[in-house]
């Protein structure tokens, strides 16, 4: 019988009883509500914060500018409702009560704003200009002057030129790379531990017995390994789809910014990361009996994700092309979650994501022959946590153990 | 023919195989017999592959067991191995897998299997809700959903009620007269008495006794029960080489020594009066079995 069939089945069975599994679908389905959730706030977020209306009452000769303010305000996005008063009492009243935003009375030089707190600063700018505008007209009218020719010159604005422009898609890419990185990091450190807690499982219940009489060592880890990364791949693609659906129908985050090489990247990164991670997680769990002694050894593979994500928050969100971001994302271990930040911000070139990519091969390949060796001696060691020595087969007492 | 000769096996300072040997012929049930930590478990371990001998080998069919031919023995470990919340018949369509059955072989074979164990009604259920003793009855059928060529079973009947030790020695008993060897472990000596043909009792890593079960409770002294209502005290006394080991009663239990002539005994106790009993006394392979722990030899 061949590995390859061999594994599928192994695999097969990992994934069918993982996958129907009610851990699986509330996860998924909380990560989604979770993530419609922040989606849809931040739309309504965007969407709330550009316009404001205000009731303004107009008193009296003020009434005069009343058309000109709301034309001027709306340019601004302010929203004017204008209410003519005749009673400066009744408008103050309604300015006390509520029910106006601002009260306007007088004109030009003798203008005056009756507010409870505050006036809104567009309003005031607005309410400065067209009775500055008012008190001109009135002087160019008296000395015989037309005011539409000096106001025409006058309709103009100061030429603007950014010499270190903002990029305006910088943000949205730092936001991006970290939902990358993110979502990479909690998948990793979720189905990392899960395949730890499986081998500890089949250990526990001596299952690992009976399918070693059948089963290569190697070949029980690689098919375990295989069916939980499966599950996880499919929750990530599940996860993203219905997010990149969610931010691009509310318009938060276009397409063409989470580009299909973000996407696409951060597929390889979750597999390569996965491997890595995942055969770390295997070997420690074969290295002890029972599920609450796990920690004690998946407490440093656990510690470098950690840290890795932390990295990734402080150092290369931030500074993407900064050189400390680059020599980080050189580091294997540390790749999958501090590359993504790069491709996202766009600012890693494709040679320099090759060579990272080879770099994590070659340590996912040392790492495979590690796992194995400490899985093979260590997953039939029944009783406490397996000595290091014992694990990696250098035990004074002689050689190897089968 | 399953052959393991001059299997040892050390753990650090402990010694858990010292040079044993016995062999298991097709048909036979062999019954293997030792207190805790006689080495039992490490022996079937080795001859799964599970665990390597420092030296020694295990032949089967004549040449040096390998992998492969190791995945056509139907194994039970000591500890149940099986998946708690997979469901049964899932369970064992995937043994079936992985020992070479494709996916709709595998899925006839552990329907077949269940109906015949009495637990068809029981395929969709998971393992975790089923009874100690049908646990232990689909750990079986793990054992023999591909057909096995060779059946190692460690203390198959652990915790069994006496209704469900005769379900599963009925099934085993059925593989064994279809030609496979079987072997297997056991605390409870009166199921090993009953069910195994052949017996090997381990100590310390050593086989001390191995034989059939009459030929094991042969080897002990030899001893007569004697009911002889009318016989006074002493009344065997001229018997030369008799000696006597209990009364109760009118029961006289005498030992003959080597070379004793029982005819003689009983035609003394028959002139003493009627004679209600007259019958070899066998101790039980419990009896034995102590009597080997506790040092007194019971020789090759």
């Amino acid at each position: 019988m061949s590995s390859q069939t061999l594994i599928r089945v192994i695999a097969a069975r990992e994934f069918m009883t993982r996958i129907r599994t009610r851990v699986f679908a509330i996860s998924t389905v909380l990560v989604l509500i979770g993530i419609g959730a922040y989606i849809l706030l931040q739309a309504y977020v965007f969407n709330q914060s550009t316009t404001t209306s205000l009731d303004v009452g107009f008193v009296g000769t003020a009434q005069s500018i009343s058309a000109p303010v709301r034309a001027e305000a709306a340019g601004a996005g302010v929203t004017i409702t204008v209410h003519p008063y005749t009673s400066l009492a009744a408008g103050k009243a309604d300015v006390q009560s509520g029910v106006l935003s601002a009260l306007v009375s007088g004109s030009g030089a003798g203008t005056t704003v009756f507010v409870q707190t505050t006036v809104d600063p567009t309003l005031q700018t607005v309410l400065n200009d067209q009775t500055r505008q008012q008190v001109l007209t009135e002087y160019l009218t008296q000395h015989g002057l037309a005011p539409s020719d000096l106001l025409g010159q006058l309709n103009f604005s100061v030429g603007i030129n950014e010499l270190s422009p903002v990029n305006a898609g910088r943000i949205e890419q730092i936001v991006i790379g970290l939902l990358v990185a993110g979502t990479l990091y909690v998948t990793l450190l979720a189905y990392g531990q899960f395949v730890a807690a499986g081998v500890i499982e089949e250990k526990s219940n001596r299952i690992v017995e009976i399918l070693l009489a059948t089963v290569r060592p190697w070949q029980l880890m690689l098919g375990k390994i295989t069916g939980i990364g499966l599950v996880a791949l499919v929750q990530v693609v599940l996860v993203a789809g219905v997010a990149l659906v969610l931010a691009s129908a509310t318009k938060l985050v276009s397409i063409p910014t989470l580009s299909v090489d973000v996407v696409i990247s951060g597929m390889v990164w979750f597999v390569l990361g996965y491997l890595m991670y995942s055969l770390l997680f295997a070997a420690a769990g074969s290295m002890v009996s029972r599920q609450e002694e796990v920690s004690s050894v998946a407490l440093p593979v656990i510690g470098v994700l950690v840290a890795a994500w932390i990295l990734a928050i402080t150092v290369a969100a931030p500074d993407p092309g900064g050189t400390g971001t680059t020599v980080l994302s050189f580091i294997p271990m540390l790749s999958p979650v501090i590359m993504p930040v790069r491709i996202a911000a766009g600012v890693a070139p494709f040679w320099e994501v090759a060579i990272s990519v080879v770099l994590v091969i070659a340590t996912i390949a040392g790492l495979a022959a590690l796992a194995g060796r400490i899985y093979r001696n260590s997953v039939l060691r029944v009783g406490g946590r397996v000595k290091w020595s014992d694990a990696l087969g250098i035990a004074p007492s002689g050689k190897p153990v089968a | 023919m399953l052959e393991l000769s001059h299997l040892t096996k050390r753990y650090g300072a402990l010694e858990a195989l010292h040079d044993l040997s016995f062999n298991v012929t097709p048909g036979e049930i062999f019954g293997f017999v030792g207190a805790n930590g006689a080495g039992k478990t490490t022996t079937m371990r080795v001859v799964l592959g599970v665990l390597e001998a420092d030296s020694g080998s295990v032949i089967w069919d004549g040449s040096p067991i390998t992998f492969e031919t190791r995945r056509r023995i139907g194994y039970i470990p000591e500890d149940r191995g099986l998946y708690p919340k997979m469901t049964v018949i899932a369970q064992l369509v995937y043994f079936g897998q992985l020992h070479g059955l494709n996916r709709k072989a595998a899925r006839e074979a552990s329907t077949t299997l269940l109906e015949r164990l009495g637990l068809a009604d029981r395929a969709k259920s998971q393992l975790q809700s089923l009874s100690h003793g049908n646990q232990q009855r689909v750990q079986l059928a793990a054992a023999l959903v591909f057909s096995p060529d060779l059946l190692v079973l460690d203390e198959p009947f652990a915790g069994l009620d006496p209704v469900a030790v005769d379900a599963m020695t009925e099934i085993v008993r059925a593989e064994a007269d279809a030609g496979k060897p079987v072997v297997l472990s056991s605390h409870q000596l009166d199921i090993v008495e009953r069910v195994c043909d052949r017996v090997g009792i381990i100590n310390h890593g050593q086989m001390v006794a191995l034989g059939t079960v009459t030929e094991l409770t042969d080897r002990g002294p030899l001893r007569f029960w004697v009911d002889a209502p009318s016989a006074a005290a002493g009344w065997y006394d001229h018997v030369a080489g008799t000696s006597l080991v209990e009364q109760d009663g009118s029961r006289w239990l005498l030992q003959l020594d080597d070379g004793a002539d029982e005819q003689a005994v009983l035609r003394t106790a028959l002139a003493t009066g009627p004679v209600h009993e007259f019958r070899r006394d066998r101790p039980a392979l419990t009896q034995l079995f102590r009597d080997v722990m506790s040092g007194k030899a019971v020789d090759e």
